[in-house]
């Protein structure tokens, strides 16, 4: 609470006093982070405030000489007010920093795991900083290039507006990570999507004895472009004899779903993951 | 002069200072917050109050509940106290004032029917009582141990007035009992029957030759209504907040008003252990009470509160209270019985004295240290473990950082540890440890205290549990910690997910990922600035008022002149008396 | 008068206490610690099972010589676990079934409170006389043992890696699975308004879901709201189905002009095992002549299952979900080692299900 008081009484009193002061010579803009120096505005000793749009500065300066302005003092974008006061003379100034060359960039990539085959399902946006996490305005060429599991990269350059570029990209047919980089000067950022196969595509089933059990493997499982239905996806059989129905619900490993199942009688097997249904067989039992 | 100090009152200000002997080194090491029950529950009670003095909504506790449900004084004086000592010392120092009290009461009250030696011995063994030790170290009910001596202070005022029509015991006696009503509600409206109309009838017995039986008995009801208009306009929250919302919930299972003799665990804990080696000399009470007729109140006072203490070992406390008996705990009754005899104890203790000097000494010591040292070895050994003094700071720090506290939450296991995290943390939650401020549904529709302890009241207490759980994106409950293993599976399969885990495993933390921000639940039961300022002002007012005019108005009785006229038992017949119990 | 006012309050005090002792059944547990009844056999030793004290409990069975008693406490208290190490004996009724007077049978139904809310389980006792008192015949169960085996272990699994505090701004997290509600229908019962459907993973990661749903007035005005609570498998696999079931107490159809769902899923580290095997599935006609769907649940897995969940959704001829049934079974999962269950299917729905589909959520104690 006293900091507070304490900061809108300084601020009031430095309003005021650039209101009815005189103009202090500074430069009309300044590069973010570059030191510079503010010619004096008088003479004998006097306070110097600088008010930036994220830091304010006070400090005793000699007014007949030049005010030196550090480069860690101006490292955020926006428009600074400098002003000198002396005796009972104030004199003020506005200057805008700008954001410096570009340094750093922020790339967002959404979604981080994708189903193959789909159009327009990922989008890239890159934001271009320079070294004081400024956003760069100045419109800036971007290279942005897309590596799939198999196959060559491709790359493709496109210009920042208001600081910010973006492209949306169809999944690839085959499944695996993709790098997504963004790259400008030595500054660059990857991301990485995970493409993973769509739903079972002619999900088959197969039997057989063992040991007087009925075995019940799938073949193996893969969506309509080929790709493995990862490991671990369940795949639902339900048998139903003259003991009743039973379901097991089986995760696939190495592609294939497998389950022991005894038989009494006639008995129908169904087999399904998720909504998708496959084949069906009938098998007799007591073997 | 009597030179024997066997066969001299002791000094009123040697018993209290024996009493801070004795609580005051237990009380310093701040027992009663590890080992009881209530004590953290007042503790949170005082902290809300530290905070929001003028203002008794607390959001803290069953997302939101008035503290206009309970008497404030005792929490207030707490609060203040705290401000400068903590608010532990400062519960420890509020009763160990409490404590001290009790002696300087019971002396008061023992006056009233025995002789000064008597009441000296009264007084000593009020320090020891077992119900005294079992109540603030086990219990931890500071305003039942408050209260109570308060009331004892106010009886002999109450005489007074009623036998002589002094107008400044009128004074004193009424603000005396305006301040215990505002520590302890239950004390003063189940408490002043059975010890007023005993001291009524002693006014009746020992009136002025010239003063009629009516006129005690208008004075006396003067006194009850100057006191019950008082109490209402000084508790007018609490009486507002009870007619708003009378207690309909259903009744919540307590040990102590079970039959006693069905469980031997109860019995010893509502049974022997209060009243020690007391139990030895109620026969010789009843003996003695009954031949001597100036104590028959007394007696019939003692034998009145023996029976409520039992709880549900016999009819009579059901048929008494009706619906209030499923509210009532029955704990206190047994310090109430206890304080009845002492005065009786104080008589036979003085007889044995004379007659067997030294070795009569050593036996009543010897019963007076066994009394208080039986309910302490209790807390030990007893099974009922109030669970009050687990590590929380990880729990603590857990709601107190990150944003938690925009959730509400809910502990499990933690037993009396709850209103500690509740005292120390900025979160809410929807649990409480006090069973008539709840208005949530998914409490007064079962038969359950706490959730925390929730599988203690088996279906009931589970069933609750699962309304809660089942509601928890309307109150925002999104974070549950258990202490408890037990509650892992259900809180597993309702879809809360184990995130983090303290103490080794002791403690582990759920949350509900979509559960979002918790909001004010409204309610009618929230307290208008003006009840605020009315609890703010007038309870503590009324104690502040109290101490003054017992400061500064000099008691009257000490120098009245007719003093002489107050018959006690006399030596011929309690010899007598004494030869009959051989 | 002196002392016979004495004599008086003692003899009250004494009455009273006596007239407690009575209506609080002292004199019924009195005489059933003589056990001279086959009911009082019965009910002295489920008190004695009630009040955990097992010596006394075993003392009371008529086969000791056959039963073990550590079999006896497993039996009665469980063990793994399970269930019923979760639960206490809140209360128990019993009757009569059969009687001579050498022996007789008795139906005790015990009520008690676990960890997940009430269960009621039901025993016919053998009573036979022994002597002066009465001896239960306690059923000897000879828990089936698995033949030493080595048991395959799926070890799929999947962590997360979460974002750290550290990361760049820009550096997202994985996304959230994508689950669908595949099936909702409303159902308007006696007392209440319930939501039932199922609802699926359709991603290749698993998924901690949650269903709830808000009903909404003819004003457009929320009416209600609650969740699936427990009437739903939290945690699904890639690809996996689960029924659920949302219940509005006190709530008409006729105050509801929609329903708004919400499912929400968060991404979890899981594992592909155990694999439960739900068999012999049917739905038949109990002694109460209650629908009832029965089958067992076999652990295909090394690993013991504490307390399962069966979750039941059943379908009309249409294949639209007409209810979703739950229930606890409160045995463990030994492995390989078939457990029973039954749900209780109410009538009017049971003359219209075409087709059932169970899944089984469960709990494990050590990896919570």
């Amino acid at each position: 609470m006293r900091a507070l008081i304490s900061v809108s009484l300084l601020l009031s009193f430095v309003l005021t006093t650039a209101l009815w002061s005189a103009e202090l010579k500074v430069p009309p803009q300044v590069t973010a982070g570059n030191a510079f120096s503010i010619s004096g505005a008088g003479s004998g000793q006097g306070t110097f405030y600088l008010i930036g749009p994220a830091e304010s500065i006070k400090r005793q300066v000699d007014l007949a000489n030049d005010i030196q302005i550090q480069s860690e003092e101006v490292e955020h974008v926006g428009r600074y007010t400098a002003i000198t006061c002396g005796g009972d003379q104030c004199s003020s100034g506005h200057f805008y920093v700008h954001a410096a060359a570009p340094d750093r960039l922020g790339l967002i990539v959404h979604p981080s795991r994708v189903p193959v085959s789909n159009p327009n399902a990922i989008s890239a946006v890159v934001f271009v900083f320079d070294d004081f996490h400024n956003l760069v305005l100045v419109p800036q060429s971007v290279k942005l290039t897309v590596t799939p599991t198999a196959g060559s990269s491709i790359s493709e350059s496109r210009n920042t507006q208001n600081g910010v570029t973006w492209v949306r990209l169809n999944s690839a047919p085959k499944g695996g990570p993709a790098k997504i980089e963004a790259a400008i000067g030595k500054a660059s950022e990857i991301r990485v999507v995970q493409q993973v196969a769509s739903d079972a595509c002619n999900l088959q089933m197969k039997s057989s004895w063992m040991s007087g059990k009925l075995v019940i493997e799938t073949n193996p499982v893969r969506d309509c472009t080929g790709n493995f239905v990862p490991d671990g996806t369940i795949v639902s059989f339900t048998k139903t004899d003259a003991d009743g129905k039973t379901t097991v619900d089986v995760p696939l490993k190495k592609g294939i779903a497998k389950v022991e199942m005894p038989v009494s009688g006639q008995a129908h097997i169904t087999v399904a993951s998720g909504v998708v249904t496959g084949n069906e067989l009938n098998v007799s039992g007591g073997r | 002069m009597e030179t024997s100090y066997l066969k001299r009152p002791i000094p009123l200000r040697m018993i209290v200072l024996l009493g801070l002997a004795i609580h005051g080194p237990l009380l310093a090491m701040q027992l009663p917050i590890s080992t009881s029950y209530d004590a953290n529950f007042h503790i949170f009670f005082a902290s809300h109050y530290a905070q929001h003095w003028f203002n008794p909504w607390n959001v803290k506790w069953f997302a939101g509940f008035s503290q206009t449900t309970y008497p404030p004084l005792v929490h207030q004086w707490i609060a203040v106290f705290s401000h400068l000592i903590g608010l532990n010392m400062a519960f420890m120092l509020v009763q160990l004032i409490a404590v001290l009290l009790m002696p300087i009461g019971v002396y008061r009250f023992s006056r009233l029917w025995v002789d000064e030696r008597a009441s000296s011995y009264a007084a000593l063994f009020s320090v020891f009582v077992g119900a005294v030790a079992f109540l603030v170290y086990s219990a931890g009910q500071l305003p039942t141990t408050l209260s109570f001596p308060i009331y004892l202070l106010a009886l002999p005022y109450f005489y007074d007035w009623s036998r002589s029509a002094d107008f400044g015991s009128l004074i004193k006696g009424v603000f005396l009992i305006l301040a215990a009503g505002s520590v302890h509600h239950v004390t003063l409206i189940f408490g002043a029957v059975p010890f007023a109309l005993p001291v009524l009838w002693l006014a009746w017995m020992d009136r002025k030759r010239d003063s009629s039986g009516l006129a005690v008995l208008s004075r006396a009801a003067i006194f009850a209504i100057l006191a019950a208009i008082g109490v209402g306009i000084v508790l007018m929250p609490y009486w507002i907040s009870i007619i708003q919302h009378p207690i309909e919930q259903i009744p919540i299972p307590h040990a102590s008003r079970s039959n006693l003799l069905m469980n031997i665990l109860y019995l010893t804990n509502y049974f022997l252990m209060p009243y020690g080696a007391l139990l030895l000399a109620f026969p010789f009470v009843v003996w003695i009470g009954a031949t001597n007729r100036r104590l028959w109140p007394l007696l019939f006072g003692f034998w009145v509160t023996f029976i409520l203490a039992l709880g549900g070992t016999t009819p009579l406390p059901k048929l008494v209270f009706g619906r209030a008996f499923e509210i009532l705990t029955f704990e206190r009754f047994t310090l109430w019985a206890s304080f009845m005899s002492l005065p009786i104890v104080g008589l036979i203790a003085e007889r044995l004295l004379d007659r067997y000097r030294v070795k009569a000494a050593v036996g009543l010591a010897l019963g007076a240290v066994l009394t208080l040292c039986m309910p302490m070895a209790w807390l030990s050994l007893s099974p009922f473990k109030a669970n009050s003094d687990l590590n929380v700071d990880a729990v603590i720090g857990f709601l107190n950082r990150d944003g938690h506290d925009q959730y509400r939450y809910l502990t499990l296991g933690f037993g009396n540890s709850l209103p500690r995290i509740s005292t120390y943390s900025i979160a809410n939650s929807v649990d409480g440890e006090y069973n008539s401020a709840r208005l949530l549904p998914e409490f007064t529709h079962y038969g359950t205290a706490q959730l925390t302890s929730a599988k203690y009241f088996g279906t009931q207490g589970m069933e609750s549990l699962r309304a809660m759980l089942a509601h928890a994106n309307h109150y925002g409950l999104k974070f549950i910690f258990i202490h408890d293993p037990y509650y892992e599976p259900l809180v597993a399969f309702a879809g809360w997910r184990h995130i983090e885990t303290y103490d080794q495993g002791e403690i582990t933390v759920w949350s509900k990922d979509d559960t979002p921000p918790a909001r004010p639940i409204p309610s009618d039961a929230i307290p208008t600035a003006m009840e605020g300022l009315m609890w703010g002002t007038l309870p503590i007012g009324s104690s502040i008022l109290a101490i003054l005019l017992l400061l500064f108005i000099p008691d009257h009785r000490i120098t009245r002149p007719t003093e002489e006229a107050v018959l006690y038992p006399v030596p011929v017949d309690e010899r007598e008396l004494v030869r009959e119990t051989r | 008068m002196k002392r016979l006012l004495a004599i008086g309050i003692f003899i009250i005090t004494v009455v009273l206490v006596g007239i407690s002792w009575f209506t609080s059944g002292g004199l019924a547990r009195q005489r059933m610690y003589s056990a001279q009844t086959p009911e009082e056999a019965v009910r002295l030793m489920v008190s004695q099972v009630q009040a955990h004290n097992w010596d006394a409990a075993y003392s009371r069975l008529a086969n000791r010589g056959e039963v073990d008693k550590a079999a006896f406490v497993r039996d009665l208290a469980g063990s793994n676990g399970s269930l019923l190490t979760y639960a206490n004996l809140e209360s128990f009724d019993v009757w009569g079934l059969h009687q001579t007077n050498q022996d007789a049978i008795f139906r005790a139904k015990l009520h008690y409170s676990t960890a997940v809310g009430p269960l009621e389980t039901f025993r016919d006792l053998k009573v036979e006389h022994d002597g002066n008192t009465w001896k239960v015949f306690w059923p000897t169960t000879r828990l089936p043992k698995l033949a030493p085996q080595v048991i395959p272990v799926n070890y799929l699994r999947w962590d997360v890696i979460n974002r750290g505090a550290q990361d760049d701004w820009g550096v997202q997290n994985v996304d959230n699975p994508q689950v669908r509600i595949i099936s909702m229908n409303a159902l308007q019962r006696p007392d209440s308004v319930v939501l039932v459907g199922e609802i699926v993973n359709e991603d290749t990661i698993p998924a901690y879901v949650n269903v709830s749903a808000t009903l909404l007035g003819p004003d457009g005005n929320e009416v209600a709201q609650e969740g699936s609570f427990d009437k739903i498998s939290h945690t699904l696999l890639p690809k996996q189905v689960s029924p659920y079931r949302i219940d509005f107490p006190g709530m008409r159809m006729d105050k509801i002009k929609s329903v708004r769902m919400d499912a929400k899923a968060m991404l979890i580290a899981a594992s592909a095992d155990p694999v439960i095997e739900v068999g012999q599935q049917h739905i038949e006609t109990d002694a109460l002549n209650k629908k009832v769907l029965r089958g067992q649940l076999v652990n295909q897995s090394g690993q013991i299952v504490n307390i399962p969940h069966v979750i039941a959704s059943y379908y009309d001829g249409n294949g639209k979900v007409i209810w979703v049934s739950d229930g606890y079974v409160d045995q463990e999962l030994l492995p390989q080692i078939p457990v029973s269950f039954g749900l209780d299917v109410p009538d009017d729905v049971a003359k219209n299900v075409q087709n059932y589909h169970v899944v089984v959520n469960y709990y494990e104690n050590n990896n919570s």
